[in-house]
């Protein structure tokens, strides 16, 4: 494992270097030295912005192979530059090793570190420097970088000095250090950790189905029938690990991302690793999270809602499953070999086809071409599915709302997410075979990407937050014992989100430099959006009214995220008001808003489905007690990371920034108090992100101890209730179909007057072939 | 002293006042209802007789649902038009706009009133800021370097140059209170856009194109400038330093 | 039709072939593979090629994926083959009661590729309008520091758009692959729907239905592989017009796009109309942005033929063995549709990117 020791070494570099800034009194001020942490941050941006060539210089005293441990003498000297003999200053330097120790020799040079050393304030007076190298006991190769200011003595750093850089390697007797990982090995040897992993949970999950037959003859069937299924229920449950797995790394890498913010100015992780972090942090939980585990419900309860025997293509459908695992793993290769994707999640253009961007960039983007077929091929058998196979009596406003809301959002995805795969292809062919759809020098608009994306990106943040108003719909009618307050006008509502969604995406380039008019436009169509979410909160507090509600979990989860998709859908009001999001774009405010809606809209949604579907899907309650702390403990410590978000917004805190600035005497940035609100954030974030294993151990408890589930638990109406907790398969027994009743008589089972006029249209005229 | 400018914090009150007469109503109704329709057996009142395999009786009330339609509706429609009227300040035309044309300094009444910015607090529904005449300057982006270019204006106008902050070197803006400034933008690179935190704006800057941005310095502050369009590794480091003095 | 939903209680067949009579497939490998052969692929495709330098060791790793995926679709053939119309799901919804689920599912998926085109049409519209088209600069005339500011000159290169049609329209010549082209797919439109007409008739005899249906499906491959082919021509290879004086023909040789400079790292293309005729000087463009759209929009077109290739191969081999009858008839259909669509798009191609 190469790559995880160059990190550790790294880290423990950037260690030492912090602390040295800490001990170092001087190091801060210019004319006494220069830090190796600020050249690496801009080139020499001190003086001047490029390096020059006219600024020659030249390292001593150091030998072409190095003996372990000995005492070299260098000398640091150079020629040339503005520097002249007669000016108040000559020069100054920074030398910087990759091993052994440098100590000064005199007062001109002072320590930055124990391999780091730069001019005094009395060095300032001269052209050459001298140390001591006390060379390294390992016998690794030593880089050594040296940069060099000549400065024309005017006391001031500016463009009129110039500088130069000089690196050098000398040979340690044993050779280089560690290589740079090979991506294919470091992929392969990842590939066989995961694989074993996954065969040891696999196997202890078979051994506990049936601790009697623990042999390779039951194994193999087993096995086979996991990875090969086509049924709606095993690809739904394989979508659903794979969502609660994913939801894990994800937030693995947010406490990453967390501890990084505790304190300011924190080096716990480097910038570029920060940056892959917060980009994978964002594709994980939206693509391998949020998405499998919608999936996962869809897969498993739009069939038994709609009283269909499977999903009309059950082999797509597995495909569409088979695809993610995979993506995932192209996703995260760049991650393994030290190279991550860091473009964030929107990936604008042109940095994404930089060479600048990392290796990881073109894996990340071939796996999200992956993800897009998968979701395309997800859309066409959902709408299929939905469209055609209606059990008897069920008209398309007769279909429960989780239904509706996994076709609403399915149409949304399907018809948005091919612009987002051609704008991946032509990234991808940009970054390998050179085409130039983003190459600006050639002609290239940044703003096409952006276009493309969040023509995209918009509705499928929609598509995440639509099927979580479904599981309110259905948990909250069900909950307090009534239908469902106005139907009609919740369909329509979602229906609307639907539509608006593609037309608001310019909300998020407000400050893109696109055309002011088409700003104005999608300013006023995203005020829209407020009113369809609108009706559907009322409608679900008008549907408890008179209503017999009764807590349990997933009721609590359902009444939070009312709470929490409300302040959310509160905070987004900020953002279309332009004079505002001028100075909230791309800020912590947005940070909160967002996590307000997806976490405390999507994610507190399908916690609220796990517990009113887990004992459907597996014939197992739930435990109540664990699942009230699990409420408790996660809504409290969600909202303590979230809440300050909006106030550090305000005052200045930019996201996608690795670490922060508190005010210092010079410049006002963020007031001092935004430090301790960021400790309080991180701490709650671990709160928030331990306190979600309450509900995994729940599960794993009461599938091996849980109380047997009934049919019906909670008193919902739906078919997935008419038939035993676990269904069989099939679902329904085929010779006495399910069909829908309907209390509502007057209007039942009759099409309306555009389904008539479709029914013309569709049926073929060989009605013999058509059976019933 | 305002939180971020005249402008912002006008809008940013009202909404906070709507924002949370919206919470207080909604929060309200769900906490009454979230008690007061308890039951203990979850079957009394069984007021819809739900039963497997049934659709529900509709329980629906098209006045309410239309009340619910309309009343929001309304509201968003006042808020947009709050929001609307200080569009024209954020973008105004470089040509004879709330901030007049570029300065002709040899005019006698730029010596006489220079380019006096103010904020009006009665100029339609939430302030506008005016000026007589406004300076133009350059800002080049770079991964991951500001710089600013006064062109030819006086010292005491613009001053670019490089300072320290937070133990770095970066560079540094310095205006003058008072003048209103229209900064034209380009990146030799990927994306950046600068945020002028104190004064509420911020603007991509792409490379092959320019944008534009105002800059109203109104009062006397020190502040960091951000850059908040990731670009890359040192994307926190690349800031700057800008005085507005007196 | 109850019963078609029953779970194959006899031994699932992953590998395939499918016992059809017990109903939709189970279990199939077909899904893991592929999408493990695409991961594959896709992975070394961007180790092999980093903007723009090829490093041929990754071949193997391109060529892995794609035998991976080939297998995948083999097994899901495999399954298929002995599908004789005997399990075809039928819709029960408003408002498409009736109609066989599958070709819903094909225009529901035709609806995802009108979006696929419309985004690279967009991206096209784009670019177009929004960059100037180098006919035009060639037009403003040679650079002069007083007459004409704004003109082009010798040694500089112009960024501009470039469109494909400049050069292929320039020859009747030059255009008669495209020409040839959507006649060709035209026409293939018109024998996939013959085959799907003969493999329906009721009162045909076997024999003489086996040999419509498989030669009608066999032209329709062969237009197919005629169309690549002339793309490969027009892309790659050029070709030679000989000498028939009587119709006024003069030797001479077509030369391929490729040839000609037309290529996506174009950053000194030289149009040979782009020359001032008064001082000899050429225009130099920078056409990378132009080409790299043609290439991709043409070519994710042939793409989609090529996938309709590999479909129709299957196709004709079933129905050389004579697995088409008018029970099962209805899986040309579903092909059917999306051979239109392809030819459909085509007719928008072609004009936008060969002759405006």
């Amino acid at each position: 494992m190469g790559g995880n020791m160059t990190i550790s070494r790294s880290m423990v570099a950037l260690l030492l270097i912090s602390i040295a800034m800490v001990v170092s009194p001087a190091v801060n001020s210019l004319p006494t030295g220069v830090n190796y942490d600020q050249i690496s941050a801009g080139g020499c941006n001190c003086h001047a912005a490029a390096p020059n060539a006219a600024v020659m210089v030249t390292l001593d005293g150091l030998p072409e192979e190095y003996n372990m441990s000995e005492i070299y003498q260098v000398t640091i000297s150079f020629t040339g530059g503005p520097s002249a003999e007669g000016n108040a200053n000559l020069g100054g330097f920074n030398l910087w090793a990759s091993g052994g120790e440098i100590t000064p020799l005199d007062a001109t040079v002072q320590s930055n570190g124990p391999s780091e050393v730069t001019h005094t304030e009395a060095g300032n007076d001269y052209t050459s420097w001298s140390i001591e190298w006390i060379a390294p006991s390992h016998g690794r190769d030593v880089d050594f970088v040296v940069h060099v200011n000549s400065v024309n003595g005017d006391g001031n750093a500016g463009p009129e000095d110039q500088w130069n850089k000089l690196t050098l390697k000398v040979a340690g007797s044993l050779g280089p250090g560690l290589e740079e990982a090979d991506p294919y090995k470091v992929l392969a040897t990842l590939i066989i950790i995961s694989g074993i992993l996954l065969a040891i949970t696999v196997l202890y999950g078979f051994y506990r189905t049936n601790p009697d037959v623990f042999d390779w003859e039951h194994l193999a069937p087993w096995l086979t029938e996991w990875l090969t299924s086509t049924d709606h229920k095993k690809i739904g449950t394989l979508y659903f690990v794979q969502g609660l797995f994913f939801l894990g790394i994800g937030g693995i890498l947010a406490m990453m991302i967390r501890i990084q913010l505790a304190v300011p100015g924190n080096d716990f992780i480097s910038q570029d690793q920060y940056n892959s972090f917060f980009t994978l942090h964002g594709t994980t939980m939206i693509f391998l999270a949020a998405m499998p585990l919608i999936n996962g419900f869809a897969n498993w309860m739009v069939p038994l809602q709609i009283g269909a025997p499977d999903l009309a293509m059950p082999r797509l459908n597995a495909l569409s499953f088979w695809l993610q695992p995979f993506a995932a793993l192209l996703i995260f290769t760049g991650v393994f070999t030290g190279e991550g994707a860091d473009t964030g999640w929107t990936g604008y253009a042109p940095y994404i086809v930089t060479e600048g961007a990392h290796t990881g960039v073109t894996m990340w983007v071939a796996g999200q071409i992956m993800l897009v077929a998968s979701s395309t091929l997800t859309g066409i058998n959902f709408l299929t599915t939905m469209a055609v196979m209606r059990a008897e009596g069920m008209g398309w406003m007769q279909m429960p709302l989780f239904t509706w809301s996994i076709l609403v959002a399915n149409l949304m995805l399907f018809l948005s997410i091919p612009a987002f795969g051609v704008g991946l292809i032509q990234v991808y062919l940009d970054r390998t075979i050179s085409t130039a759809f983003y190459d600006i020098s050639a002609g290239g608009d940044p703003l096409l990407w952006s276009h493309l994306f969040w023509y995209f990106g918009h509705p499928e943040v929609y598509v995440v937050i639509v099927p979580a108003f479904g599981v309110i719909s259905e948990v909250l009618a069900t909950s307090a014992r009534r239908s469902i307050f106005g139907y009609r006008s919740m369909v329509y509502a979602m229906a609307g989100i639907g539509v608006v969604a593609f037309i608001v995406y310019g909300h998020h380039m407000f400050t893109s430099g696109m055309s002011p008019s088409l700003r104005f436009v999608t300013m006023l169509t995203t005020m829209l959006v407020a009113v369809p979410t609108g009706i559907k909160i009322f409608n679900w507090l008008k549907t408890m009214h008179g209503g017999s509600l009764v807590y349990r979990t997933h009721t609590l989860w359902a009444l939070g995220f009312l709470v929490t998709f409300t302040l959310g859908g509160i905070s987004g009001m900020f953002f279309p008001s332009i004079a505002m999001d001028t100075h909230l774009h791309e800020t912590y405010f947005v940070v909160a808003h967002f996590h307000y809606v997806l976490v405390g809209g999507t994610v507190f949604g399908f916690f609220s489905a796990i517990y009113y579907w887990y004992p459907k899907m597996t014939g197992r309650m739930l435990d109540e007690r664990l699942g009230t702390l699990h409420f408790l403990t996660a809504f409290v410590t969600y909202n303590g990371i979230f809440w300050p978000m909006h106030r550090l917004g305000v005052v200045g805190m930019a996201r996608r920034h690795h670490t922060y600035f508190i005010t210092t005497d010079d410049f006002t940035n963020l007031p001092e108090w935004a430090a301790d609100w960021n400790l309080f954030i991180s701490v709650s974030a671990f709160l928030f992100f331990f306190s979600n294993f309450i509900m995994v151990a729940n599960m794993l408890i009461s599938l091996v101890r849980g109380e047997k589930a009934p049919a019906d638990p909670w008193g919902g109406w739906s078919f997935e209730w008419m038939t035993s907790s676990p269904p069989p398969t099939p679902s329904f027994d085929w010779d006495n179909p399910p069909v829908l009743k309907d209390a509502n008589e007057h209007i039942a089972h009759e099409p309306g007057r555009l389904g008539q006029w479709f029914n013309r249209l569709m049926v073929p005229e060989d009605h013999e072939e058509v059976s019933h | 002293m305002s939180l971020i400018t005249p402008l912002y914090d006008s809008l940013w009150n009202e909404y906070l006042v709507w924002s949370l007469l919206v919470a207080l109503f909604t929060f309200g109704w769900l906490y009454h209802h979230s008690f007061f329709y308890r039951s203990e057996d979850g079957e009394n009142p069984n007021v819809d007789d739900l039963e497997v395999g049934v659709f529900p009786a509709h329980y629906d009330d098209l006045k309410l649902e239309l009340a619910w339609t309309i009343v929001p509706f309304m509201l968003i429609v006042y808020l947009t038009y709050i929001s609307w009227a200080p569009l024209d300040n954020v973008w105004s035309s470089p040509n004879d706009g709330y901030f007049g044309n570029e300065c002709d300094y040899d005019s006698t009444e730029y010596q006489t009133y220079g380019s006096n910015l103010y904020f009006d607090d009665d100029d339609g529904l939430k302030g506008a800021y005016h000026a007589n005449c406004y300076h133009t300057i350059e800002i080049t982006a770079k991964q991951w370097v500001w710089s600013f270019d006064c062109g030819t204006l006086e010292v005491e106008l613009c001053e670019s140059g490089f300072t320290e902050a937070d133990g770095r070197a970066v560079p540094h803006l310095s205006l003058q209170a008072g003048n209103a400034y229209l900064a034209y933008m380009t990146s030799e690179d990927v994306t950046h856009a600068p945020w002028f935190v104190s004064l509420g704006v911020k603007e991509d800057v792409l490379p092959g194109q320019t944008t534009t941005v105002w800059i109203l310095a109104e009062d006397v502050e020190d502040f960091l400038l951000l850059c908040t369009e990731y670009c890359g590794d040192d994307h926190a480091y690349m800031m700057a330093g800008v005085t507005i003095h007196a | 039709m109850s019963g078609d939903y029953d779970h194959d209680h006899h031994a699932p067949q992953p590998w395939g072939p499918h016992d059809w009579g017990h109903g939709a497939p189970h279990n199939s490998f077909s899904p893991l593979f592929m999408s493990m052969g695409i991961a594959i692929f896709l992975f070394g495709m961007a180790e092999a090629w980093s903007y723009g330098t090829y490093n041929p060791g990754n071949i193997p790793m391109i060529l892995v994926g794609l035998l991976v995926v080939g297998f995948s679709i083999f097994i899901w053939w495999r399954q298929d083959l002995s599908f004789d119309g005997h399990y075809e799901p039928i819709a029960t919804g408003v408002p498409f009661r009736g109609i066989q689920i599958r070709k819903v599912g094909v225009w529901v998926f035709l609806m995802s590729e009108m979006m696929v085109f419309t985004s690279l049409f967009s991206t096209y519209m784009r670019y177009r309008l929004g960059i100037e088209n180098c006919g035009t600069v060639f037009e403003r005339g040679m650079f002069d520091p007083v007459t004409n500011p704004t003109g082009w000159q010798e040694g500089v290169t112009v960024t501009c758009f470039e469109p494909a049609s400049h050069l292929i329209a320039s020859s009747w010549w030059h255009i008669a692959p495209g020409a040839i082209n959507t006649f060709a797919l035209i026409i293939s439109s018109f024998t996939i729907v013959q085959a799907l007409r003969y493999a329906k008739m009721p009162d045909l005899d076997d024999e003489v239905r086996r040999k419509k249906v498989y030669r009608y499906l066999g032209t329709t491959w062969f237009l197919a592989i005629l169309f690549l082919t002339l793309k490969m021509v027009e892309w790659f290879i050029g070709f030679y017009v000989p000498e028939i004086s009587a119709i006024g023909l003069h030797e001479h040789d077509i030369i391929s796009l490729v040839d000609e400079g037309y290529t996506i790292n174009a950053d000194h293309y030289q149009h040979h109309s782009y020359v001032d005729e008064a001082t000899g000087a050429h225009m130099v463009a920078d056409i990378q942005v132009s080409a790299s759209l043609f290439y991709v929009t043409t070519g994710t077109h042939g793409a989609h033929v090529a996938g309709g290739i590999i479909g129709l191969s299957y196709m004709t081999y079933k129905a050389w063995l004579g697995g088409y009858t008018p029970k099962n008839a209805v899986s040309i259909e579903y092909f059917g549709l999306y051979w239109h669509f392809v030819d459909l798009i085509w007719v928008l191609v072609f004009p936008f990117f060969y002759l405006y």
